[in-house]
């Protein structure tokens, strides 16, 4: 079976400025992809590549292995798209809002009926199907535009920001739906410029930055990937410039990235990049007792999935300048 | 080859039933939301109070001069004027109001769909951009519609005094519709093209004016300067070509209201007569002509411009033009001719005006990213079939 997404080489142009420079996206059923990134990395103009708003300046983008710019009508019938900006029509009530989107895909009147109270049960507004939308409050709005994106039962979610704007306990909410979704077996793209919003959330992850895929994949994977290039945390009683410079002579150790000097004798911590998996870091920890360093500590320094993030946006950004 | 046939005719048939679906809904939608509330139903009301109001003035104004002429005999007559006089003031002031309201629906249709982020929302699901532009023009008209609808009973008063028939009602209702529809779609085209919907009314309000006032001023001043023309020997009146008219509905609804005058020289004919280009409109009522629009001229003769006109050839209650240069003859033109020009003419341009401007906004509802896409599907499986057909016609 194709994948629900899949996009080779996938450029857009906006004024001759690249905004997203040759994705390669692979998204399996039944999978929640987060896509991280900051603001401008190129997610929304994905997403709406993927939701027929956009088309591609080069590469392609397939739903369903249908083509977006090939029959954009099938693929809208297959999607269901929340984009990060959006407004509702303020002047129908909750059940109309819902009604008019499944009119819109064609689902059949008695379908409606049943549906819109089940889509509502979802997204717990079930109190307010006679309420106006204009007088919900905004973590409301966000779920009833997410409940519309589910009328006609699409095999594909893609949801910009579902959580931007919201409130601790609104994006709780948000997020208990997401995983509700999950379990009926929807497959989600979503976006975030927070990863952790979406890590415990997430089977797989795509951190982007400047129009690159930077990494792809299971959460685990990327942290095992970049575990290859920890950074040590190493305390020095000492001679802080010594230790300095003997590492410098191993080719797995890169320039430091941090010198804290400890106030009164002539200690400090450094931190630097070492590429290498733990038992070459035990090697190197023996190597440099040997060498006589005053070594009092040394550790990986924790990598949560915000440093990941920071970490590969900033270690690639190196390797594009 | 039958069943390709059939296949592909029961396609066209789902998809139209599928955009008139499409349609539907975009309008339950856009209903759903005008008659929310007191307001779509004040406005009716208001609109229905001023024509009646406007109607009764008609009458108040005409009624003691036409009594007066009753005394006199003709009460036939004087009834008419009544008529008469209400079935002008209801047909300007309804296309006053239409040219105001029609454009004022529309105007907003899709671009305050832009402004309050909805838009992408609706063209994301399976509708086509002709159904949503459709649906808001038919939403839209589908008020307007009522409340020329509704404003007929008003009309029908005018058959109780006589003075204008049934005819001349239904010529002013297609006008006031074919007026309705064509400010509609250039609101809508207006409100496609720009992004904020103040720049889509502002444009459209002067498109309305330029087809109101702005033809009749071009008119005069082309007319004017051509007369005015070095090559002109004569300096014999010229006009401007008639076609500009086409698309003014005050024309159209003036040409409407010729019809229902008595004689050759009513205030309305004759504007009718002076676009259609008055120095050709010789009257002749046996032995008298008139010079339209002017008094009656010597028997024998009327200089046309340059060419006399041979009264003796011209038959009686006939409008008669500068002869014919082959046969010598003058070339008799029936009086009924002078009204009943414009209003079809009219209706036709205006119709077709709406259709071309309806056509380029669905153009202009597909997201601008996406809009010269060119769709490569369709020619694959048109090759596919063709190059599917011979192999299975060797194995049958």
């Amino acid at each position: 079976m194709a994948p629900v997404i899949e996009t080779r080489g996938l450029v857009k142009r906006y004024d001759g400025e690249l905004a997203v420079a040759g994705i390669d996206l692979v998204v399996e059923s039944g999978e929640i992809y987060g896509l991280v990134g900051p603001n401008g990395a190129g997610k929304t103009t994905t997403m709406r590549i993927l939701a027929t708003l956009l088309a591609p300046s080069a590469g392609e983008a397939r739903v369903c292995g249908i083509g977006v710019t090939e029959d954009p009508i099938e693929v809208r019938r297959r999607i269901g798209y929340m984009p990060d900006f959006y407004g509702v029509y303020d002047d129908l009530r909750v059940w109309e809002y819902l009604d008019f989107f499944a009119r819109c895909y064609g689902v059949t009147a008695g379908r409606r009926a049943t549906m819109i109270g089940e889509l509502l049960e979802i997204v717990g507004l079930t109190d307010k199907r006679q309420a106006y939308v204009e007088t919900l409050s905004r973590g409301m709005r966000q779920r009833l535009c997410l409940a519309h994106t589910l009328v006609h039962d699409p095999d594909l979610l893609i949801l910009d920001e579902p959580a931007s704007g919201l409130d601790p306990r609104a994006r709780v909410e948000m997020r208990e739906i997401l995983r509700a979704l999950r379990d009926m077996g929807k497959t989600i793209l979503v976006s975030s410029h927070i990863l952790p919003e979406l890590a415990e959330l997430c089977t797989a992850v795509g951190i982007i930055d400047r129009g690159h895929l930077l990494r792809s994949g299971r959460i685990g994977e990327i942290e095992r990937s970049l575990r290859a290039t920890a950074v040590l945390r190493i305390d020095l009683l000492s001679d802080v410039q010594a230790a300095i410079d003997w590492l410098g002579t191993d080719e797995r150790v890169g320039d430091v990235l941090h010198i804290e000097v400890e106030a009164g004798d002539g200690g400090a911590r450094i931190e630097l990049p070492f590429d290498g998996p733990p038992d070459a870091q035990a090697a190197l920890l023996r190597a440099m007792i040997e060498a006589g360093h005053t070594v009092i500590g040394f550790t990986q320094a924790t990598s949560g999935l915000e440093e990941i993030f920071l970490k590969v946006t900033g270690i690639d950004e190196e390797a594009v300048a | 080859m039958t069943t390709a046939t059939a296949a592909s005719s029961s396609m066209r048939r789902s998809r139209l039933s599928e955009f008139a679906a499409a349609v539907l809904t975009i309008m339950v939608k856009e209903l759903r939301s005008r008659f929310r509330g007191r307001r779509a139903f004040v406005v009716l009301t208001i609109y229905l109070a001023v024509l009646a109001l406007i109607a009764y003035g008609g009458y108040v104004v005409v009624a003691p001069s036409a009594r007066e002429q009753a005394q006199f005999g003709g009460s036939a007559n004087a009834s008419a004027t009544v008529g008469y006089a209400i079935f002008i003031l209801l047909s300007l002031f309804q296309l006053l109001l239409v040219c105001f309201i029609a454009p004022a629906f529309t105007a907003g249709a899709i671009s305050l769909e832009r402004e309050k982020q909805t838009l992408d929302l609706l063209v994301t699901t399976p509708v086509r951009p002709g159904a949503i532009v459709v649906g808001k023009l038919f939403s839209a008209l589908a008020y307007v519609g009522l409340m020329i609808l509704a404003a007929i009973p008003l009309s029908a008063l005018v058959l109780m005094y006589g003075g204008a028939s049934v005819d001349d009602i239904v010529r002013q209702e297609v006008v006031l519709l074919v007026t309705a529809v064509g400010f509609g779609s250039i609101g809508l085209f207006f409100s496609a093209l720009m992004k904020r919907t103040q720049a889509a009314t502002v444009l459209t309000y002067c498109a309305m004016l330029a087809f109101t006032i702005g033809t009749v001023l071009l008119f005069i001043f082309w007319s004017v300067l051509s007369t005015r023309d070095s090559a002109n020997s004569f300096g014999a009146p010229r006009r401007a070509p008639e076609q500009l008219m086409w698309v003014n509905p005050a024309v159209a609804m003036i040409d409407v209201i010729a019809n229902t005058e008595v004689g050759f020289y009513g205030p309305f004919s004759s504007i009718v007569t002076e676009i259609l280009g008055g120095q050709a409109g010789v009257i002749c009522q046996g032995d008298v002509c008139f010079n339209d629009p002017g008094g009656p001229v010597p028997a024998g003769g009327v200089l046309q411009g340059a060419v006399m006109v041979d009264l003796a050839a011209c038959p009686r209650n006939e409008r008669c033009l500068p002869p014919d240069e082959a046969s010598g003859a003058a070339i008799a033109q029936p009086v009924a001719a002078v009204s009943g020009h414009f209003w079809p003419r009219f209706s036709l341009t205006f119709g077709l005006m709406s259709l071309l401007l309806t056509l380029a906004s669905m153009r202009l509802v597909v997201p601008a990213g996406m809009r010269f896409v060119f769709r490569r599907h369709k020619a694959r499986t048109t090759g596919a079939t063709s190059g599917d057909l011979p192999i299975e016609g060797i194995e049958s």
